[in-house]
């Protein structure tokens, strides 16, 4: 069973929401967790659903056509492209951790935390039961 | 205040028809505005600004309390006397509009006040007299949904209701161009998120031009595809949101390094910081640290 498709967007951050979008969707696929066949809410629908212009929307998904991860179809909602049917190797997904986690070492240099620490509060928060809540 | 409303006429208006087109094919712009100035007793408000909408966009306008945001909105509809320049709704003098031009304009003042002796029903009965299209299903619809009350005394309904009632009124003959100061400013938050899925709504279904001055930042990020921010009477900036966060920096450091990047790229400046665009981050000397901007620094460093 498919996980169903849904987008949650962040106001407030420096992050727009069209590449918050882009980002959850290319996560997902890269876990799997959104396959290949899988149809995306139209323009309209996550427009209304969300509350955000749908140039932004359509924005996102032109971007991840080109990327090659959604696929066009004429008078059809879009899908997700074919060849993303199982999850990528580790190696692969673990890349799209390296943003966050790049800005998150280069935080804790400025606030002069010894690696160790850092890793140890990453590790709890990692196998914390609700991920991101800290403990 | 006063409020933009047509006389009776016969001749129904059509939505993004030939009205829409100028001489030369183009599309007018909804709003064009240039050198406008203005100000009370003496002390300059709008200074020579100069503006665009063009149809179909939805512009969040953007500004620190008494910079003139609601001044320039009462301009904008010809309610207000520029002291110099132009301004001009569907490619008409905003002051001399035709009432074809007049029922195609939306708005939605900050308080209105009146009309307190009214009932909610009455007013929109009134209202409707003037108006050649008037869309009494999604009036009915709305009322239900944001339950305002018909037979209550518009005086005597929370701000919020009023509110409500002010959207409702200024969306009910389908305008081509929305004006809307503070819209919800009274509303709580899902009330808020309501009322932005109706403007996105009315942006997918009529391609409405949309222009709304808002303090609440995220509701502007949401909805808003463009950003203007007025600042010393004039509009600063104007651009795509999304473009901006992703291009524009906080840059900060030493003064004699920040004096040293080059001047196109730099927004804003005070002591010590910078807001930058069209620069990356790896071209910034060493000792300058940067940030990706927030829309929050963003009307920081351009209110």
């Amino acid at each position: 069973m498919d996980t169903p498709i849904q987008f949650q967007i962040h106001t407030g951050s420096a992050e727009p929401i069209y590449r918050q979008l882009m980002d959850q969707l290319r996560r997902r696929v890269a876990a799997g967790q959104w396959t290949a066949g899988q149809e995306l809410p139209s323009v309209r629908e996550l427009a209304l659903e969300l509350a955000v212009h749908p140039m932004t929307i359509s924005k996102a998904y032109s971007l991840l056509e080109a990327e090659g991860l959604l696929e066009r179809r004429r008078g059809l909602p879009m899908v997700i492209a074919a060849g993303h049917a199982r999850p990528a190797a580790t190696r692969e997904r673990i890349e799209h951790l390296r943003p966050t986690l790049a800005r998150a070492a280069a935080e804790a240099h400025e606030l002069g935390i010894p690696p160790e620490r850092a890793l140890e509060l990453f590790e709890r928060l990692l196998r914390s039961p609700e991920p991101g809540a800290p403990r | 205040m006063n409020t933009a409303f047509p006389t009776p006429t016969s001749t129904p208006t059509r939505g993004s028809g030939l009205g829409l087109l100028a001489q030369h094919g183009e599309p007018a712009a909804s709003v064009d505005i240039d050198g406008l100035t203005l100000g009370y007793r003496g002390r300059p408000v709008l200074q020579g600004l100069d503006w665009r909408l063009q149809p179909g966009q939805v512009v969040g306008l953007l500004g620190r309390n008494g910079a003139g945001k609601t001044t320039l909105l009462e301009a904008l509809l010809g309610l207000r006397d520029p002291q110099a320049g132009r301004v001009q709704l569907f490619g008409q003098p905003a002051a001399r509009l035709d009432d074809a031009a007049r029922a195609r304009i939306g708005y939605v003042p900050q308080a209105s006040g009146l009309f307190e002796e009214l009932r909610a029903g009455e007013l929109l009965a009134y209202f409707r007299s003037f108006y050649p299209r008037w869309n009494e299903a999604k009036v009915q619809a709305l009322l239900q949904r944001w339950a305002v009350p018909l037979d209550v005394e518009i005086g005597r309904l929370s701000g919020g209701q009023q509110q409500r009632l002010a959207i409702i009124r200024a969306l009910a003959h389908e305008p081509d161009l929305l004006v809307l100061d503070e819209p919800v400013a009274s509303l709580d938050p899902l009330a808020r998120r309501d009322f932005l899925r109706e403007l996105v709504e009315q942006v997918l279904d009529r391609g409405t031009t949309v222009v709304f001055s808002t303090h609440i930042l995220s509701d502007l990020e949401r909805v808003a595809f463009n950003v203007a921010f007025l600042q010393g009477g004039r509009i600063a900036l104007q651009a795509p949101l999304d473009e901006l966060l992703a291009e524009a920096l906080v840059a900060s450091g030493p003064e004699p390094l920040l004096q040293g990047l080059p001047a196109a790229a730099v927004l804003a400046r005070s002591s010590g910081r910078r807001l930058l665009r069209g620069v990356a981050e790896s071209q910034l000397p060493a000792g300058v640290v940067a940030q990706r901007a927030s829309l929050e620094d963003l009307f920081e460093a351009l209110t």
